[in-house]
């Protein structure tokens, strides 16, 4: 059941994450294009910088589905997925208390924060125990 | 004992999301601070405006000088063109 339920969880994770990653890595080659309008309110420097995560998550998404098909591969993933879960949680909570991104996102990056700690939280709860070998 | 205090952590974040407010202070400080920053603006309290030319959404060039006589209100807003 817990098996299961990890599988499930990385998988969905994971192609969520590679979906995102092809969406930021080309969103960087549709802005290139002479006269394009941007899709991202950015220029060239945040663009740039969208490609680079775009590409880190194709990585990191393609880790947490070899995860999902080896459960002793996901469990080295997990705690460094829920580590990385709860970085992007407390950079929202700053960007949040801050106030800059508020005219812009609302309550968004809030909600984010949630979302991506209670990941956190299952990728923590869900790790796959080690393998038991007999001798 | 690590994933309790892996736990810990993450339900200590979630609760301080929950209670943390969103302040107006942003990233160059509150307003006091902003106009500490440009002490030469307040010499211009109370004078003309200078010539100034914009390019409105049509690429077509404005000039302040062109407008007076009429009533004109100038917005600044922080670009999100990062």
């Amino acid at each position: 059941m817990k098996a299961r339920a990890f599988r499930a969880l990385a998988g969905a994770t994971g192609l969520l994450f590679v979906a995102a990653g092809l969406a930021l890595f080309f969103t960087f080659f549709a802005y290139q294009r002479p006269g394009s309008e941007p899709a991202l309110p950015m220029g060239p420097l945040g663009h740039y910088f969208a490609a680079f995560a775009g590409c880190a998550l194709v990585g990191w998404g393609g880790a947490l589905l070899a995860g999902a098909r080896d459960l002793q591969a996901g469990r080295g993933i997990a705690p460094m997925t829920a580590l990385a879960l709860a970085g992007l949680a407390l950079y929202r909570m700053l960007g949040w208390f801050m106030g800059d991104y508020y005219a812009w996102a609302g309550e968004v990056l809030r909600y984010e924060a949630a979302l991506f700690l209670l990941l956190a939280l299952a990728f923590v709860w869900l790790r796959p125990a080690p393998e038991r070998r007999i001798a | 004992m690590l994933r309790w205090l892996a736990t810990s952590a993450l339900v200590g974040l979630f609760v301080l999301n929950l209670w943390l407010p969103s302040s107006p202070l942003g990233r160059r400080g509150n307003e006091r601070t902003v106009r500490a920053h440009v002490p030469a603006a307040a010499a211009w309290l109370g004078q003309a405006l200078p010539d100034l030319a914009f390019e409105d959404l049509n690429g077509r060039v404005v000039r302040t000088a062109d407008l007076f006589g009429h009533p004109l209100l100038l917005v600044f807003e922080r670009s999100v063109d990062w």
